[in-house]
């Protein structure tokens, strides 16, 4: 079930009405079963890998709770072992195939292992890592193991963020289960309001700029450096508009029923540094290969150089996380480099700024940190978006030339286009640079508030894409 | 306790909710209404462009011979043949990128009004694959859903939940408005006039054939297939001499097409004349002829226009000319 569907809008008006209407130690019942309804509404059968990693999950909590030594360690890697079996088995064991198979072959060998025709389970990788989080923080004694075995299975299972995240903690969300929510006009009206603009980042923005970024990036051959430049900078926005209104939904959705889920973006397109921008993109994903990946490796308590291997590891791994394609190694790489690339140039570039009189010029120098940081987070996304590496370079060198006109089907495009970017650029300007100032969705004239709603609704039925299909990150 | 919830005067009950959400719900409604009955008027008000050729097809034409398809249709049949040849009225009533559904929506709105002699069906290759696009594309009937509940049927076919959008008077513009400020001020006409709904393409196709590869698998959609059918039938029983055509392509890759092979085999069955001019040799290839690899410009149309009517007047005369696949 898309969050873009009325289906949804349906199933979250009948679940949040029998969820009030519920005495409270029945309601982690009731979204239990509208989870399970949720997930099977994509794929029924699939709900069965779903509840093996749960059971599996379920009983390594209580295991690795009771047991001490080397044995809670053997117990937490079985746990973690069968979580990323599974993912090896959906996600990546057609890549591995392939590769073996391409291995194989320089040296004249076939390749014994069969490709699998399986569909990969809708948002496999978000609930794997949500469930690997809940063995680890149990091992590291952080969060007590769950004994009922149906609140662990919501806790896995939570509709809202159950296919593509914020990929939460135990610590966060599995107390919340329990405690008691009254009905809060504020916190309900606070939530609706979360989704409506999750709302229209999504069916405004990202499948509006969609339209132009598929026509584009499905035939790169046919199109020309501005145009591909072009793409490449609505995909920017597209993937933002997508992803994170996808988790404003997901937010907003359990907010409305007492649910407070973690942040997941904070307007990334205004960080000043690639460092910055992976700790406002995809918080959830971010801090989760920082708090099991990243510090298990020794962070930045080690040696220089192998300071610099942990960062670009954890990016090769976060890129391989988003798909079984050397498209997002290849990008995973790209923004390790970035990283390992700043810190290594940190002491030059001070010095540059020195010389070159920027560092006395905040605002320009701010300015110029913003633009370099989104040059670079769009040229790894050209792999990230590409169907294969070889377009991906192709692209490239057509950018580089700056070849042919510009492509578009109609004026209008192009006009729905930039004022969709336009819409979202004045909404989080605003949000970065002044707040407290003047605001429309939280002023305090009644009317004024509700005709920003009211127009924000009138937005989707006058320039939505209805028919734009289902979010990016679904995939993955 | 459940009566204490619903209680209006106190901020965290539900029913003080539903009743700032009802004042929110009424502005939308107005918001709504007033924003959808100005466009409403703008779409009824144009009378050139893409919007206008729709309502005049669905709402005024009156003419004998009427062309229908997609943007093949409205670029290859010229008005002056048929018209001087078959002593016909013509218009042109085909639409860039829709396919059967769009076609039969508007057959079912035509005839309504009035029966035209003759009704030329133009037919793409792939045109009965499943495809989610063509059922996506029915918004553009939108707008006269309220009106022609003959159309409501196809329109139904877009989504079950299609009705309920409609309540909002906004939703059937849906990111037209650019399209309608066009038509009203008459962009189009000046841009690119049609010919009684034929627009000409002018320039040369100067690439080199390309023969896609067309291996992957295609499945026919049974509603589109069902459609097609219906849409047979309707002229039948209305005693419209219909022909379906598939005119011209640059390059040879339909030979051997799932959907036309089908449409043939049903024109068959039904004894409507089916003209196949997809691999004819007199166009493939010929640069002179086609402005781009799936479209002719108006000279290759003039030509095709005019083998169109010879083997019409044959058929009549001839009817086993009348499931010809012309290679030459």
């Amino acid at each position: 079930m898309l969050f873009n569907s009325i289906e949804f809008v349906i199933f979250f008006v009948v679940v949040t009405t029998l969820y009030f209407s519920l005495p409270y130690n029945r309601r982690w019942l009731l979204l239990l079963i509208s989870s399970c309804y949720f997930y099977m509404a994509f794929i029924p059968i699939y709900i069965l890998i779903l509840g093996f990693t749960i059971v599996v999950d379920y009983f390594a909590g209580i295991y690795i709770e009771n047991a001490k030594g080397k044995r809670r360690k053997l117990l937490l890697i079985t746990s973690l072992v069968a979580n990323i079996g599974v993912l090896a088995v959906f996600k990546y064991w057609n890549f591995i195939v392939d590769n073996l198979s391409y291995l194989l072959k320089g040296f004249a060998l076939d390749n014994p292992l069969p490709h699998l025709s399986i569909l990969l389970p809708i948002g496999l990788s978000f609930h794997t890592f949500q469930a690997m989080s809940y063995t680890i923080e149990v091992y590291r004694g952080h969060q007590k193991a769950e004994r009922n075995f149906g609140i662990y299975s919501l806790y896995v299972m939570f509709y809202p963020q159950l296919v593509a995240g914020p990929i939460e903690r135990p610590q966060n969300l599995l107390h919340q289960f329990r405690e008691r929510f009254d009905f809060d006009y504020d916190r309900v009206v606070s939530g609706l309001r979360l989704m409506l603009w999750g709302f229209v980042k999504k069916i405004v923005i990202a499948d509006r700029l969609a339209l132009y970024v598929d026509a584009v990036y499905n035939n790169p051959d046919q199109h020309g450096g501005l145009t591909l430049i072009l793409a490449t900078v609505f995909f920017a926005f597209q993937i933002y508009c997508d992803f994170s209104g996808y988790s404003d939904i997901a937010i907003g959705a359990a907010r409305v029923m007492g649910f407070k889920l973690m942040t997941n973006f904070n307007r990334p397109y205004f960080s000043k540094s690639i460092s910055e921008f992976w700790k406002r993109w995809h918080i959830s994903l971010s801090t989760w290969f920082r708090d099991y990946l990243y510090i298990s490796l020794g962070g930045n308590k080690v040696s220089i150089p192998r300071w610099y291997f942990n960062l670009f590891f954890v990016f090769l791994v976060s890129g391989l996380w988003h798909g079984a394609s050397w498209t997002f190694i290849i990008w995973g790489a790209l923004n390790g480099f970035y990283l390992v690339f700043a810190l290594w140039t940190q002491g030059l570039r001070n010095k540059l700024n020195k010389i070159t009189g920027l560092a006395r010029l905040p605002q320009v120098h701010q300015a110029m940190q913003i633009a370099v940081t989104f040059f670079l987070t769009c040229f790894a996304w050209i792999f990230f978006r590409a169907n294969n590496v070889d377009e991906a370079f192709t692209i490239i060198s057509k950018m580089a030339t700056l070849s042919g006109s510009l492509w578009y089907e109609s004026p209008s495009m192009m006009i729905y286009s930039f004022a969709a970017i336009f819409l979202l650029l004045a909404m989080e300007s605003k949000q970065e640079y002044y707040k407290g100032s003047f605001t429309l969705m939280h002023n305090k004239n009644w009317l004024v508030r509700n005709l920003t709603y009211a127009f924000l609704i009138i937005l989707i039925l006058l320039v939505g894409v209805f028919d734009g299909g289902q979010f990016i990150y679904f995939q993955f | 306790m459940i009566a204490k919830m619903f209680r209006v005067n106190k901020k965290n009950t539900i029913g003080y909710f539903f009743l700032k959400l009802g004042a929110l719900a009424l502005l939308v409604f107005l918001l709504d209404f007033i924003i959808g009955s100005v466009l409403r008027h703008y779409y009824f008000k144009q009378e050139s462009g893409l919007l206008y050729r729709t309502t005049y097809a669905i709402e005024k034409t009156t003419d004998e011979f009427l062309v229908f398809g997609s943007s093949r249709a409205n670029h290859h049949y010229h008005p002056e043949i048929f018209e001087n040849q078959l002593h016909q009225s013509y218009y042109n009533v085909g639409r860039d990128g829709l396919g059967i559904l769009y076609h039969y929506a508007v057959l079912k709105a035509v005839l309504k009004r009035y029966t035209p002699k003759t009704i030329v069906l133009d037919f793409i290759a792939g045109e009965l694959d499943k495809d989610a696009q063509s059922y996506e594309r029915l918004s553009c009937l939108l707008p006269y859903y309220k009106n022609h509940p003959e159309i409501r049927p196809i329109v139904h076919l877009k989504s079950p939940y299609e009705k309920f959008k409609l309540c909002s008077s906004v939703y059937p513009y849906s990111s037209q408005i650019f399209t309608i400020a066009a038509g009203n001020a008459e962009f189009n006409k000046k841009r690119r006039a049609d010919l009684k709904g034929y627009v000409p393409l002018w320039g040369l196709w100067n690439s080199p054939a390309v023969v896609r590869n067309r291996a992957e698998e295609h499945k026919l959609d049974p509603n589109k297939v069902k459609i097609f059918e219906s849409f047979i039938k309707e002229c039948r029983q209305n005693e419209v001499k219909l022909y379906i055509v598939c005119s011209p392509y640059y390059d040879k890759s339909r030979q051997n097409d799932p959907s036309l092979k089908k449409a043939a085999e049903i024109a068959k069955n039904y004894s409507v004349a089916f003209f196949d001019y997809s691999v004819d040799t007199s166009f493939t290839n010929k640069n002179l002829f086609f402005s781009d690899a799936e479209h002719l410009n108006n000279d290759g149309a003039r030509f095709f226009s005019g083998r169109l009517v010879k083997d019409i007047l044959l058929a009549d005369k001839k009817p086993e000319r009348a499931h010809a696949h012309i290679k030459s």
